[in-house]
C-alpha cells in the first residue's frame, strides 16, 4: 500500500474521503441544488421546468391567481402544512410519553437483557415501514381486528370509521417512528450514573422529584435528539397518510410525492422540500447549539 | 455511657437471594455506634462495609435483622425520609447544578424556607472553604474541591448521621493526609456522628474514635484505634492494620497472663496471653516489628536477646524494615532508623543482636 | 443464617432507588404496541379467503401464489440485484471514509466530511427522493435499475459507515502500533492487524446496508422507471389494487428476511462486544 500511496497525510486522508465526497456530492448535495434553483422556475405543464426565473412556487404556498389575474388568499396548502405539523407534533409527543419510561426501563435492566430489549425495539425499525404501515389498515379498517369483534358482539352496531382520519394518522405516524424516539433516549439514560440518584433521594427527594430533578434534566440531549428524530420523518412522511388517510388527508410529504407523480408541478414539489430542508436545517442548528452549550458548560 | 445513634442487630444480606448468583454479603452483624463518635468501618473491599453504610442510608433493604436509628426502626423508610445523609465514594455531584445549587439541594426538598436556605449553603460553604467557587459547575473544579462540595451538600441538611463512604479515596497523598485533619476537626465542630467506611488502616487509625475491622461479611473486632492495633483479637485484624511478625507455636506451660511457648526444638519465647490458653495448645505469636530492638554483637547481651543475621533490607527513607534469620526457621521483620549520617546502622549480612519485651509478643486467638 | 435466606419477607418491600412500579407493565404494552401489527399481518397471511380481513380457514395457497407470480419473482431479483450492489459499492466507500475519519486524527474539513457522510440521515427521505428524480430527469441518466442502484448506494452509505466507525473508535490503536513496532509495514499491519478486527464492523455496516436496500419504498418509487420495479414498491402497487392476504405473504416473507439478518448483526456485535469487553 505504502508504494503507491500518497505518503503525505492530507493526501492520504482526501483520497480516502473522494469516494464519499464524489458518491453523496453528486448525487445527492447536486440534486438538493437543482431541486432549490427549480423552485424558482416556472413549471412545465408537461413536467420538469421552463428555465425562467420566478417565485410563482413560493407565492402558490398562500396565494392564488384568480380568474381576472389578480392574487387572493387561498390557505389551502397552508391548511396542509399546519396539519403536517400539527400531527407531526402530536406524533412526537405520544412517542416521548410513550418512549421515555421505556428507555428508562431498559437501562434499569442488566447488561444482557438490556441489549435484547433494544434488539425488540429495533427490529421494526430495520423491517419494512410499507409493510408495517400496511397491517394498521387490517387492524382499523372497516371490519378490522379492532371492529370486527366488536361488532360480532353488538357492542358497535356500524363501522366506527377508524381508518382515513387524523387519528389513524397518526397513529401510523407514531408507530413508524417510536424506536427513533426509544434509542437516542435510551442512549443518554445509559450514560446517566445512577449513584447521582441516590444522592437525590439520600438529599429527601421523592421518587417523582428524582425524576424531574435529575433524570429528565439529564437526558435532555435523549430528549431533543429523539424529538428531532421523529418530527423531521414524520413531517416528510408520505406512507402513513397515503395509506392510513386515503391520500385526501394530505400531509407535506404525500403533497411534495403528489405535484411530482401528478400535477407535474415541479417548481412547487421543489419549493415544498425546500421548505421541509428548512425546518430540518432549523432542528439541527437548535440542537447544534445545545450541545456547544453543554460542552462549554462541561469544560470552561 | 453515650446514647446509641446508630443500633445494628443481626443484619444479614443477601444479594440476589434465592438464586445461583447468592452472594452473602453481611452474615448477622450487629455493632452500635455512639452518639457524636466519629465510627469507622474497616476492611478489604468485599468485606461487606459499604453495604452496611448503603443499608443505614437506605439504598439497600436488609435480608434479616434490624437497624435502630435512634432507637426507632427505619426499616420502612425510604432513603429521602432518613436523617441521614451521605457523601459517596465518587462524590455523585449533580453535574446540570452549581455548588450551591449542589448545597442547597436537600435543604430545598426539606421545603425550607428561601431565606433559611440561603444562609445555611452560605455557613456550610464557608465551612469547607468553597465561598468563592459557590457559581462553580463541579466539572469545573479539582477533585479536593469536589470532595468538599460533597462533603458540604450531605452537611447542609443537618443530619442526625453522616456516612462517608470512601471519600477520601480518590485523593492523592497529600491532600487525602490534609482531608484527614479537617474531616476529624469537622466532626468535632459539627458533633454529628460520622460513620466512615475506608480500607485504608492509616486513615482509619488517624481519624476514628472507634473501629469495627470487618471481613467476609463479619465484624472481626470494635475497639479504639489503640485497641484494634495493639490487641488484635485475631490474626486477621493484627495481619490488616500495620506489619506484623507472626510466630506459630506450642504453649508449654501458663503462669498468670504469661505462657511459655515452643517455637522450634531449642527455642521458647515468654508471651503474653490475654485468652485462655493451656499448655498443649498450638497458637500464634504475634510481635510488631517497632517493638523489636536491634543491637550490634559487641554490646553486653542480657536475658532477653537473641543472635540473628541480617538477611534483607528494605529502606523506606524515614525507617527501614530489616529482615533477620535467627535461626531455626524464625525469621522476623524488624524497624530500624537511618543514624544521623543518613546511613542505616546495619548491612546484608551482619550479625545482631534482637531483642524485644514479653509483653510485646502476645498470642493471637487462633 | 439459612433461615434468614429462605425466610419469606412479611415486610413493606420498599423499591430501590430510581425503580418505579408499573414500568415493567408498560414495556410490555409497548413492545405488544410494537409487535401486535407484525403478528396480525403475519397471522392473515393464512387466510384462506380472498378479502383479507374475513377469516375463512387456514391456507398457505396465497404463499404458493406468491411464489409463482413473475411480476413478484422479477421484482424479488430487482431488489436483490440493487441490494447487492449498494451493499459492496457503500461498504467499501464507508470503509474507507470511516478509517480516515475515525484514524486520520484531527485536521480541517473533519466536521464536514462526517456532516456529509450523514446528510442522508437527516434529509427527510421524500426530499431525497425528489431531488435525485429531477437531477436524473436533468442530466439525462436513465439507465433503469442502474438509477436505482445508485439512489441506494448513496444513501446506504451512512447506515454502512456507523457501525464501521463505532469499532474502528472502540479499537485500541496499541495494536497497531505493537504491529509496527515488531517489524510490520503500513501494509502488514492493516491487512493482518486493522482488517481482521475491523471485520465484524464491516459485517455489520454490510448487514445494514443491505437491510436499509432492501426495505426502501419511498426514494425507489420516485427514481425507478418502468421495469424496475423492486419488491416494496410492488408491494405498494397490489395494495393500491385491494387487499389480498398474497400481500401479507409476500410482506411476511420480506420481513422475516430482514428480522434474520437483523438478527445475525445483532448475534455478531453482540459477541464482538462481549470479546472486547471480556
Amino acid at each position: 500500500m505504502s508504494s503507491w500511496l500518497p505518503t503525505n497525510p492530507s493526501s492520504r486522508r482526501w483520497l480516502g474521503l473522494a469516494p464519499t465526497y464524489l458518491v453523496i456530492g453528486i448525487f445527492m448535495l447536486i440534486p438538493m441544488i437543482i431541486m432549490g434553483t427549480y423552485s424558482f422556475m416556472e413549471a412545465n405543464p408537461y413536467g420538469g421546468v421552463k428555465p425562467v426565473f420566478s417565485t410563482a412556487a413560493y407565492l402558490q404556498l398562500a396565494w392564488e391567481y384568480d380568474l381576472d389575474g389578480t392574487l387572493v388568499f387561498n390557505p389551502g396548502y397552508l391548511k396542509i402544512i399546519w396539519r403536517s405539523i400539527g400531527l407531526s407534533t402530536m406524533a412526537t409527543v405520544i412517542c416521548l410519553i410513550f418512549g421515555f419510561p421505556v428507555a428508562y426501563y431498559i437501562t434499569l435492566q442488566p447488561e444482557n437483557r438490556r441489549n435484547f430489549y433494544i434488539y425488540l425495539i429495533t427490529i421494526p425499525f430495520w423491517t419494512n415501514l410499507l409493510i408495517r404501515t400496511f397491517a394498521w389498515i387490517i387492524i382499523l379498517g372497516r371490519n378490522g381486528v379492532i371492529e370486527l369483534p366488536l361488532l360480532s358482539l353488538g357492542i358497535i352496531d356500524k363501522s366506527l370509521r377508524m381508518m382515513y382520519s387524523d387519528g389513524a394518522i397518526a397513529i401510523g405516524l407514531t408507530y413508524s417512528y417510536l424506536p427513533l424516539m426509544v434509542l437516542p433516549i435510551y442512549a443518554s439514560l445509559e450514560k446517566l450514573d445512577f449513584r447521582l440518584l441516590e444522592a437525590a433521594s439520600d438529599l429527601y427527594s421523592s421518587r417523582l422529584e428524582i425524576m424531574t430533578k435529575i433524570v429528565i434534566p439529564l437526558s435532555k440531549p435523549g430528549i431533543i435528539a429523539g424529538c428531532i428524530l421523529v418530527f423531521i420523518p414524520c413531517l416528510g412522511a408520505f406512507i402513513a397518510p397515503n395509506l392510513l388517510g386515503g391520500g385526501k388527508k394530505l400531509m407535506l410529504g404525500s403533497l411534495v410525492q403528489f405535484q411530482f407523480a401528478s400535477a407535474r408541478n415541479w417548481p412547487f414539489g421543489s419549493a415544498l422540500s425546500m421548505l421541509m430542508l428548512a425546518v430540518v436545517v432549523m432542528a439541527l442548528i437548535f440542537y447544534a447549539r445545545g450541545a456547544k452549550k453543554r460542552a462549554a458548560g462541561a469544560e470552561s | 455511657m453515650a446514647t446509641a445513634a446508630i443500633n445494628i442487630h443481626g443484619v444479614s444480606k443477601v444479594y440476589n437471594p434465592g438464586s445461583p448468583q447468592a452472594v452473602q454479603a453481611l452474615d448477622t452483624v450487629s455493632l452500635t455506634i455512639h452518639d457524636n463518635e466519629f465510627f469507622t468501618l474497616l476492611g478489604p473491599s468485599g468485606c461487606g462495609k459499604t453495604t452496611l453504610l448503603r443499608l443505614i442510608a437506605g439504598f439497600e433493604q436488609v435480608t434479616g435483622g434490624e437497624i435502630l436509628l435512634f432507637e426507632e426502626g427505619i426499616e420502612n423508610l425510604e432513603p429521602s425520609q432518613r436523617p441521614v445523609n451521605t457523601v459517596f465514594q465518587h462524590y455523585a455531584l449533580f453535574p446540570h447544578m452549581t455548588v450551591a445549587q449542589n448545597v442547597a439541594y436537600g435543604l430545598e426538598r426539606l421545603k425550607k424556607p428561601k431565606d433559611e436556605i440561603r444562609l445555611t449553603v452560605d455557613r456550610v460553604l464557608s465551612l469547607v472553604k468553597l465561598t468563592e467557587l459557590a457559581n462553580r459547575r463541579p466539572s469545573q473544579m479539582s477533585g479536593g474541591q469536589q470532595q468538599r462540595v460533597a462533603l458540604a451538600r450531605a452537611l447542609a441538611p443537618s443530619p442526625k448521621v453522616l456516612l462517608l463512604d470512601e471519600p477520601l479515596s480518590a485523593l492523592d497523598l497529600k491532600l487525602r493526609q490534609a482531608m484527614r485533619e479537617e474531616l476529624k476537626q469537622l466532626q468535632k465542630e459539627t458533633g454529628i456522628t460520622f460513620v466512615f467506611v475506608t480500607h485504608d488502616q492509616e486513615e482509619a487509625l488517624a481519624m476514628s474514635d472507634r473501629i469495627a475491622v470487618m471481613s467476609n461479611g463479619e465484624v472481626q473486632q470494635i475497639g479504639s484505634p489503640t485497641e484494634i492495633y495493639e490487641h488484635p483479637v485475631n490474626r486477621f485484624v493484627a495481619d490488616f492494620i500495620g506489619d506484623t511478625n507472626f510466630i506459630d507455636g506450642e504453649i508449654i506451660s501458663v503462669k498468670d497472663d504469661l505462657v511459655s511457648c515452643r517455637i522450634s526444638a531449642n527455642t521458647v519465647f515468654e508471651a503474653e496471653d490475654s485468652g485462655n490458653h493451656k499448655p498443649g495448645d498450638q497458637v500464634t505469636l504475634f510481635l510488631r516489628p517497632e517493638k523489636i530492638t536491634l543491637t550490634s554483637d559487641a554490646q553486653i547481651v542480657n536475658g532477653e536477646s537473641h543472635a540473628g543475621k541480617v538477611t534483607n533490607i528494605i529502606y523506606l527513607g524515614n525507617q527501614a524494615l530489616l529482615s533477620v534469620d535467627l535461626g531455626n526457621d524464625i525469621e522476623l521483620t524488624a524497624q530500624t532508623r537511618p543514624r544521623e549520617d543518613g546511613n542505616l546502622p546495619f548491612a546484608v549480612g551482619d550479625s545482631l543482636l534482637v531483642e524485644f519485651s514479653k509483653r510485646a509478643l502476645r498470642v493471637l486467638a487462633k | 443464617m439459612s433461615d434468614q435466606l429462605t425466610r419469606p419477607s412479611s415486610k413493606r418491600k420498599i423499591l430501590p432507588v430510581g425503580h418505579y412500579r408499573g414500568l415493567g407493565l408498560w414495556n410490555a404494552a409497548f413492545l405488544i404496541f410494537l409487535y401486535m401489527p407484525i403478528a396480525v399481518l403475519i397471522f392473515y397471511s393464512f387466510n384462506d379467503n380472498r378479502m383479507v380481513m374475513i377469516w375463512s380457514g387456514f391456507s398457505i395457497d396465497w404463499y404458493i401464489k406468491a411464489f409463482n407470480n413473475v411480476a413478484i419473482q422479477d421484482a424479488v431479483l430487482n431488489s436483490l440485484i440493487v441490494a447487492f450492489f449498494a451493499t459492496v459499492i457503500s461498504t467499501a466507500i464507508a470503509t474507507i471514509g470511516a478509517l480516515v475519519l475515525a484514524r486520520g486524527g484531527n485536521f480541517r474539513g473533519k466536521t464536514m466530511s462526517l456532516g456529509l457522510i450523514t446528510l442522508p440521515l437527516m434529509v427527510p427521505e421524500i426530499v431525497t427522493a425528489v431531488a435525485m428524480l429531477i437531477f436524473f430527469a436533468a442530466i439525462g441518466i436513465n439507465w433503469g435499475l442502474g438509477n436505482v442502484i445508485i439512489a441506494h448506494v448513496t444513501f446506504c452509505i451512512p447506515f454502512a459507515f456507523m457501525p464501521i466507525r463505532a469499532r474502528l473508535e472502540g479499537m485500541d490503536t496499541s495494536m497497531e502500533q505493537a504491529s509496527r513496532d515488531l517489524y510490520a509495514s503500513e501494509w502488514e499491519t492493516f491487512r493482518y492487524i486493522t482488517v481482521p478486527l475491523l471485520m465484524p464492523g464491516i459485517i455489520a455496516g454490510a448487514m445494514l446496508a443491505f437491510v436499509i436496500s432492501m426495505d426502501d419504498f419511498i426514494i425507489t418509487l420516485m427514481v425507478s422507471g418502468a421495469g424496475s420495479t423492486t419488491l416494496p414498491v410492488y408491494i405498494y402497487s397490489m395494495i393500491r389494487r385491494g387487499l389480498t392476504p398474497e400481500i401479507n405473504a409476500v410482506s411476511t416473507l420480506l420481513l422475516l428476511f430482514s428480522i434474520t439478518i437483523v438478527t445475525a448483526y445483532w448475534i455478531v456485535s453482540n459477541k464482538t462486544r462481549t470479546e472486547t469487553v471480556h
